[in-house]
This record gives structure tokens, sequence and C-alpha cells, in this order.
């Protein structure tokens, strides 16, 4: 422990590696500045989209010094990150109050409202847990999140759009709060679960292990639902109209892009290599098939990258057709928003591991030591409970205002139950039974992967009542 | 094996909380399938038959897979769990009682050994010393109070008692939810109507799950007064309302002017605005009236139960409507509902009483010309009547599943923010003939809470002890 800590004393500042990253961080900053000069800035200056745009720049520089502190574990690069997510929130705050005076209503009616939003708790919760609970590393996972959905949300069509009957109700917003609320906890309570792991000392070979299995699941799925002959069904969008195009009521149009199709199953193959190297490691207890798993890591993940620069491309150029409708159509990145969340989310989390598989020893240098992440992961989930529970019941009571049910066991209810069920097991399991350490923090792991599927699998994945949320 | 070692069998199964996680975890399993399988309820029949084959769906349909959520074995597992809820509760309450009731308030040396946190000093004076600990501990919080069993040598303060309580209020709470679910399952009902404006309908469609036919009639008629759609300058629904008045045996008994997300309750029973649309019967017609001995065209508009008159005299009725008619043995019949075709039977009265019958055949010539009348008369417009789409659900149990809510949230907010704390403090001999200001004290949850509290508590009252004793400088803090 006391080598470990002259070591850190006697190490030089590593200046380069920062500044490659602040550089990264710059040249982001740039690609932002062009998406968003491709939309058009109009309103004052303390409009929605000009803060919007100073909060993402903001956080992008917070991202890029917590990353920074991750990597060479220099205690200013936190205080900068904090006041730049600080001021990035004050920026953020102003474009959620803008919105709500100028749609005269909370900002959560659609996708990229309900994004503004969830960036706007989880920078919140980000700095509360590193103010009261002292966990810096915290933003080097919240704050790229953040900067990946506002990026997302530039993507998303973003006029205020007028609210359907059934939407016009405070129970709906009040339940749309309390679900990002519970849901940004949920996201903050699985990261904290990872850092115990982490600080647990689970092996690396471990996280490679769990990150394929999440790239995985998330191009199994979409090939499950969307692989069309080696073609790739994507949502077909009206650029005009803005809207999406209807077969009929309530059935979106499936056009195939040629060829994509099979380009995922190669990105998926490739994606289940490094899982099955880990398990033949596993099985014949041979260290050198790690090994062989990390490199697959890098192959896959570079065919990820080229995967979604291939999506975006053909997405964004090209007309394509369907069998159910005659004609050609055009396709959008905002008709798609689940498909391009998977690819980004499954590129992100890779990262992640590459992190961690090149600065271990220096992450959990700066990591609160594994009984404090144990314990805030813990209180983190006694505040998402509550929070998962009331939102439950605002969305019954709102139903049965709306459509005199409260309960009508639709998917995305059901998952919301299960969810419930399965955070209830880990407090059970906490305060009566003593769970603790490992089988707690993979609770809370399984727990935060239910939230995931039934933000996005439902509505992805599973028809339901709940499929206008996708607009 | 009598019936008394069955019972207790059962008992000791259904009270144990694995017995009960085992049970949730089988429902949450079970619900998982019934969102990946198509349900009944909540797909349009085309959709069912899109996705399965006719023999998978037969299969699922008799296995009561395409209706888990109402299948009687589904029902019968939540109400095992119910079961399961109240026997561990039960099995648990005693001990919650006791620890509530009659407190341990004197703490044995046995006890003393059982406890968590401990903390012992070395004091001269033990009245003083206890004094001051009931002092400190007041600071904290904790109300201390003497204990007679010993001698008022010890103290015994706590702090939250009630929240050994909590978890029986969340376990009360999903009682009462599932209670009332049941109860919504056995006289609850949902359906839908479609009231066209003015007129009373009192028969609503239920949702059977099957999508079948079945009726039920309500104790009342609901007549639609008016109803209408306002929209946005994109085309999209912005409200949706009906004014609806209920007629009870001959009375108008209420009224109200509902829209969306704002139902009309009455006696129990919901009436939602679910959609809007328009009937396919006109309230009024518009026909262009040209005198066939030649003049300027006229404009009538005709009630459909009713008369208009004409400049000379006459006076035109609408004698029959169809929506979208064909001819066949020169008789004219419907093909649908759909008011695409029309075909209208007008009535031309002339001053002495006499009413010639004129057709228009809109597909043929949307005209009268050549039926002999002093006009010829065309269809120039038609104002459509309304209906209005309502759910109707009658629903009693709701009222236990929102007190079942209220009642978590105050017993999720005990469970999780207050703790019963308690502290035991008793002076003991050291062995040397010295005396010792011992504290002990234990929580119920959240540990590491209590133990930097207990910290601070023993930090404050050295530092207090401290002061007092000056001749005593060897204050001793030892942790057991």
């Amino acid at each position: 422990m006391s080598d470990a800590r002259v070591e850190q004393q006697q190490r030089p500042a590593s200046g380069t590696v920062l500044l490659v990253l602040v550089g990264l961080g710059i040249a982001f900053a740039l690609l932002v500045a062009l998406l968003a000069a491709a939309k058009t800035h109009s309103g004052p200056i303390y409009g929605e989209a000009n803060m919007l745009y100073a909060a993402l720049v903001l956080y992008a520089g917070a991202a890029t010094l917590y990353m920074g502190y991750g990597v060479t574990g220099i205690e200013r690069y936190v205080n900068a990150a904090s006041l730049l997510t600080a001021v990035g929130f004050i920026a953020n705050t102003a474009a959620v109050a803008h919105r709500w005076s100028v749609a005269g209503r909370p900002p959560f009616s659609n996708m990229y409202e309900m994004l503004l939003s969830f960036v706007w708790t989880l920078a919140l919760l980000t700095l509360i847990a590193e103010r009261a609970y002292k966990v810096k590393i915290i933003g080097s996972i919240t704050m790229p999140i953040t900067v990946v959905s506002v990026i997302l949300m530039q993507l998303l069509p973003s006029d205020v759009r007028p609210l359907v009957p059934a939407l016009q109700s405070t129970w709906l917003q009040v339940h749309v709060t309390l679900a990002m609320l519970s849901y940004a906890a949920c996201a903050l309570s699985f990261a904290l679960a990872m850092m115990f792991l982490i600080q647990d000392n689970m092996k690396t070979e471990s996280f490679q292990a769990l990150t394929s299995t999440g790239m995985v699941a998330i191009y199994a799925s979409m090939l499950l639902t969307r692989f069309r002959g080696g073609a790739l069904g994507v949502t077909a969008y009206d650029l005009e109209a803005k809207s999406e195009v209807m077969v009929s009521r309530g059935h979106a149009l499936f056009i195939r892009i040629p060829d994509l199709g099979w380009l995922y199953l190669i990105v998926l193959l490739s994606a289940l290599v490094p899982l099955l190297l880990y398990i033949v490691g596993q099985l014949k207890k041979d260290e050198s098939f790690f090994d062989m798993a990390s490199k697959g890591m890098f192959v896959t993940l570079l065919l990820q990258a080229v995967g979604l620069a291939i999506f975006i491309a053909r997405v964004k150029n090209g007309r394509y057709g369907a069998p159910e409708a005659e004609g050609l159509y055009a396709t959008s990145l905002p008709a798609n928003p689940f498909l391009l969340a998977g690819i980004v989310g499954g590129i992100v989390a890779g990262l992640l591991y590459l992190l961690l598989l090149w600065r271990r020893e220096g992450l959990q240098k700066m990591m609160p030591p594994a009984d404090v992440l144990d314990n805030v992961t813990y209180k983190i989930i006694c505040i998402a409970f509550p929070l998962l529970t009331l939102m439950i019941a605002a969305g019954a009571y709102w139903a049965n205002q709306a459509w005199g049910s409260y309960w009508s066991w639709d998917p995305k209810e059901t998952w919301a139950a299960i969810t419930w069920i399965v955070y209830a097991g880990y407090l059970h399991m906490r305060i009566t039974r003593g769970w603790r350490g490992r089988r707690a923090a993979w609770f809370a792991i399984l727990g935060f992967a239910v939230v995931i599927f039934t933000f996005f699998g439902v509505t992805y994945l599973l028809p339901g009542l709940h499929a206008y949320a996708a607009g | 094996m009598g019936v008394k070692t069955i019972w207790t069998k059962v008992y000791q199964t259904l009270a144990s909380v694995r017995t009960g996680i085992f049970l949730i975890i089988v429902v949450g399993v079970i619900s998982a399938v019934g969102t990946i399988i198509l349900q009944r309820p909540t797909s349009e029949p085309g959709d069912m038959q899109r996705a399965y084959a006719p023999e998978t769906l037969a299969i699922l349909d008799r296995l009561g897979l395409t209706d888990i959520f109402h299948a009687w074995w589904f029902l019968l597992l939540l109400c095992l769990f119910c079961v399961c809820l109240i026997f561990v509760s039960v099995d648990r309450w005693p001990n919650a009682w006791k620890v509530y009731a009659k407190p341990v308030r004197f703490a044995t040396p046995a006890f003393r050994v059982s406890l968590p946190q401990t903390v012992q000093f070395q004091v001269s004076d033990e009245v003083e010393a206890l004094s001051l600990a009931g002092r400190v501990l007041g600071r904290f919080g904790f109300n201390a109070q003497p204990v007679a069993e010993n001698n008022s040598k010890s103290l015994f303060a706590e702090r939250q008692r009630f929240s050994v309580f909590a978890v029986y209020l969340v376990h009360l709470s999903l009682l009462c939810i599932f209670a009332g679910y049941i109860v919504d399952g056995i006289v609850g009902y949902r359906g839908t109507i479609m009231v066209p404006e003015g007129q009373a309908l009192g028969e609503i469609t239920l949702r059977d799950n099957r999508g079948g036919n079945v009726k039920k009639v309500l104790p009342f008629l609901i007549r639609c007064d008016g109803a209408g759609e306002e929209t946005y300058a994109d085309g999209s629904p912005k409200k949706w309302w009906s004014k609806l008045t209920l007629i009870e045996s001959g009375k108008e008994t209420a009224s109200k002017t509902i829209v969306v997300n704002d139902p009309f309750v009455y006696k129990g029973i919901r009436i939602y605005q679910s959609s809007m649309g328009q009937s396919s019967t006109p309230k009024t017609l518009t026909f262009l009236a040209t005198p066939t001995a030649g003049g300027a065209p006229e404009a009538v508009e005709v009630p459909l139960s009713g008369k208009a008159a004409l400049a000379d005299g006459e006076s035109l009725s609408v004698l029959r409507w169809v929506p979208d008619y064909y001819v066949q043995d020169n008789e004219v019949y419907k093909k649908s509902d759909d008011a695409e075709n029309p075909a209208v039977q007008l009535g031309l009265t002339n001053a002495k009483g006499e009413t010639k019958k004129l057709w228009i055949l809109y597909a043929q010539m949307n005209s009268t010309k050549g039926q002999d009348a002093p006009y010829e008369f065309a269809i120039k417009d038609a104002a459509w009547a309304k209906f209005t789409g309502l759910e109707v659900s009658h629903q009693p149990g709701q009222f236990g599943v929102w007190t079942g809510v209220i009642l978590m949230a105050f017993g999720l907010l005990i469970a999780f923010y207050t703790q019963h704390m308690r502290i035991w403090a008793t002076i003991i001999e050291d062995g040397k003939g010295g005396k010792l200001l011992w504290l002990g004290g234990t929580t119920n949850k959240n540990r590491d809470r209590f133990q930097t509290k207990f910290e601070l508590i023993s930090t404050a009252l050295q530092a207090e002890l401290g002061g007092a004793g000056k001749e005593n400088a060897e204050n001793t803090l030892t942790k057991a």
C-alpha cells in the first residue's frame, strides 16, 4: 500500500496523455459544432439550442478532464472538470427551462425531450455523487454518457410538437419525471456497482466477458428483429412531413437497406469471438486465451465503428424499398433511435473496457475503496426504489384517468413491475440476508440490465401501447 | 400424518422468505413470457393471426399462454404469494411487537457481549458519568431514561422505534394492491360504447379478452348532447370532448362535459373519452334546388327528420338515407356504412298535401332530373353527426390499490430513511476495583450509518468526561 503511494507521488504527471485527450476533446467539440451548424440556430442567445450547445461543449470538456483524471490521476483535473460540469449544468437547466416555457409543459413528451431531461438529471446526480459521497471518478463514466446523449439529441427532431389528447395530463408528466429520476439513479447504481467490481479485484477478463455479452446482446437483438434476408430493416421516414411512414394504423413501414444485415451479422460474429475465447479459456484454465480475447475486442470494436459509419452513411443517403409497399422511401437517424443507441452504446462499453485494460492500476488508485462503493450503491438504490414505486403508481393513475384501467399488463407496465421486483429483491437480500459485496453488485447490474430492457427493449423489441414514445 | 402436521408443514413452507422469493421470481418469469408471446387483450386479432401459425395459436390458446394475466393459474399464483406474504408477516409479528412494546431496557452481561457497537470509559463518579452520558445522548436526539431494574445505574435510549413496523406497512400495502386487483378481476368490468350525437344508449361491448361481442347493460342510459374535436395547425388532434347526460329510469340524473384524461364518475362507474368519429348518418342535408321552369338555383337545408320550406309553398323532406347503396331488382339496398356513395329519397309535398317521391342515386347522377317535378334537386353538402367513443369501467377495487400505493410510499420512506437505534449505558466493575461507564448500541438496519453515529457519540462523551474528571486523566477508550 505504502509502496503504491510512493510510486504515485514520484511518477511525473503525464502531460502528454492529457494533451492528446484535450486535443481529442477539441476535435470532438468541432465535430459537434459542425453537427449543430447543420441545424438552424435561431432565437435569442439564451435560447434552448444555444444553451444546449454551450452545455455540450462544457460537458465535453468536463468529460475529457474526468477521463484525464482517470488516466493520469491528477486531482487538479477533477476540480476543473467539476467546475465545467457545474457551469454546463446551469446551461442545461436554462435549455430545459426555455423549452418548458416555449412548450408550456415539462419537456418529457418525445425522445429528444426525454434525453434532455435525462442528461440534466445525470449531470445533477454526478455533482451530488462527487460532492456528497466523494466519488470523484464517477464523472469519467457519466459525463461521456451525457456527451453521447447530447450528440444523439442533435440528430433527433427538436421542434416542439403538440400533444395528442391522451398525453395532456399532469400525471403523465409526474410519471415521466419520476421515471427519469429513478432510471438515472439506477444508471448511477450500475456505474457504482461496476466500480465496486473493479475495486473488488474482479479479473479484467471477467469485465471483458461482461462487455462482450452486452455487445452480443445488442447485435443479436438487432438482427433477431431487423434481419430481412441479408438486409437491415429500418423505419421509413418522411423527411418533408417529419413523420414516420405508416403502412396501417400503428404499424410503421420498415424499409430494407441491402447488405447491411450481412455486415451486422459479421459484426455479431466478431463480438461473439472474444466471448467464446473467454469461455474456452475458463474451461481449459488457460490464460493465453484471455490475451487473444482482448485482441478480439480490438477487432470487434473496429468493426463496430466501421458498422456505425456505414449505418449513418447509408441511412442519410439513399432511398430504399420494401416488399409491402411500392416505391422507394427515405429514412433518417431520428426514426431509428434504438438502432443508433444500441450501436453507440456497444462502442462506448468497448472503449470503457479498453480504458480498464490499459489503466486498471491507475483507476483503482483513484476510486474510493470497495466498501464505500458497496455502500453508496445501496444508498443510491434506496433512492431509486421509492422513485420507481411512485413512478409506477403515477403511471397507473394516469392510465386510469386516460383509458379507464390502472393496470392492463401491457409490456411496458409488466417490465416496469419486473424491474421493481428485481430491486425489491436486491433490498430484501441486502437488508434481511445481509448480502453485500459481489453478490449485491451483480444484483444491481442485473437490475440496470432490466431497466435498459424496459426503456429500450420493450419499445424496440416488443409491440406495446407505449409505442408512441419512439417518435 | 395428521391434519395438524400437514398444516404445520404448509404453514412453515409458506411462512418462509425463501418461498416468497421463489414465488415472486416465478411471477416475474411468467410475466416476462407474457410480454414475449402476444396477448389477446392487448393485440389486434389480425396481429395474432399474422404472428403465429394456426396450429401454434391453437396450442398457445389451449395452454392459456395467450392470456396469461387473466388465467386462473396466474391469479392463483398471485393469491399464493399474498398468502405467503401474510404468513411471513404473521410469523415474524410477535418478535417485532416484543421489540416495540417490551423493549430490552437493561443490558445483561450476556446481551452486552452480543452487541455490535460497544465502548467503555474509566470513571470515578458513576452518578455524574451516567447523567453526562444521558446529556450527550440527548444532544444526538436520543431520549435517555434511567432503568429501574438496575437501581437506576443504567440508561436506555432509543430513536425511531416505529421503524420496526415499516416492513409490515410495505407488506400490508402490497396486500391492499393485490386485494384491489383481485376484487376488480371478479366484480369489475370494462367495455366500450359508441354514442351518436343526440342519442341515448346503455349497452356496452365488454372487453372479454377474446375479441368477442359480449354485451352488458348499464344501469343508466348515456345520452350524447354534443361532441367535438379540436385540432392543431398540423391536423393532429388537440382535444376531444363530449357533453354527456345520464338518464336513470327515465330521469336525467347527471351531466358533465368530459375530455380525455377527465372522466365522468357516477356511482362507481367511470366513463372515459376514448375516441371520436363521424356518424354515417348526416344531421342535415343541403340540396341545390333548380326550378324546372327556369330560374336561379337555391340552396335548401333539410334536417334528416324534418322539413324545409321551398320558395313557392312546397316543402321538402328526406324519406330515406342510404350511405352506400346498390340497386337490385329496381330496389335500393344498403351496401355499407361508408357515406361515399349515398342514395337519398326525397319527399316533395305541395300545398295540397300531395307528396311526390324523388330519388338521387349519387353514383348514377347527382340530380333528380327527369323525375317530373317542379324542381331538380342535387346534393350539395351534408352536416354529419359526430359520435363519441366512450370507455366505461367499473373497478371498485381501485380504492384498495390507491390506498396500497399511499401506504407503500409511507412504508418505503420509513423503511429506508428511518432506523430503530438503541443505546444502553451502564456502570460496570473493571475487575481492578475501578468503575467503567459502558456504552453499547445496535440498530435494525443501515449498520454503518449507526456506527458513525455511535462513534460520534463516544467521542463527544470522551471529551465531556475528560473535561469533568480532571483528577482522572487516564480515560481509556477501548472498543470491545
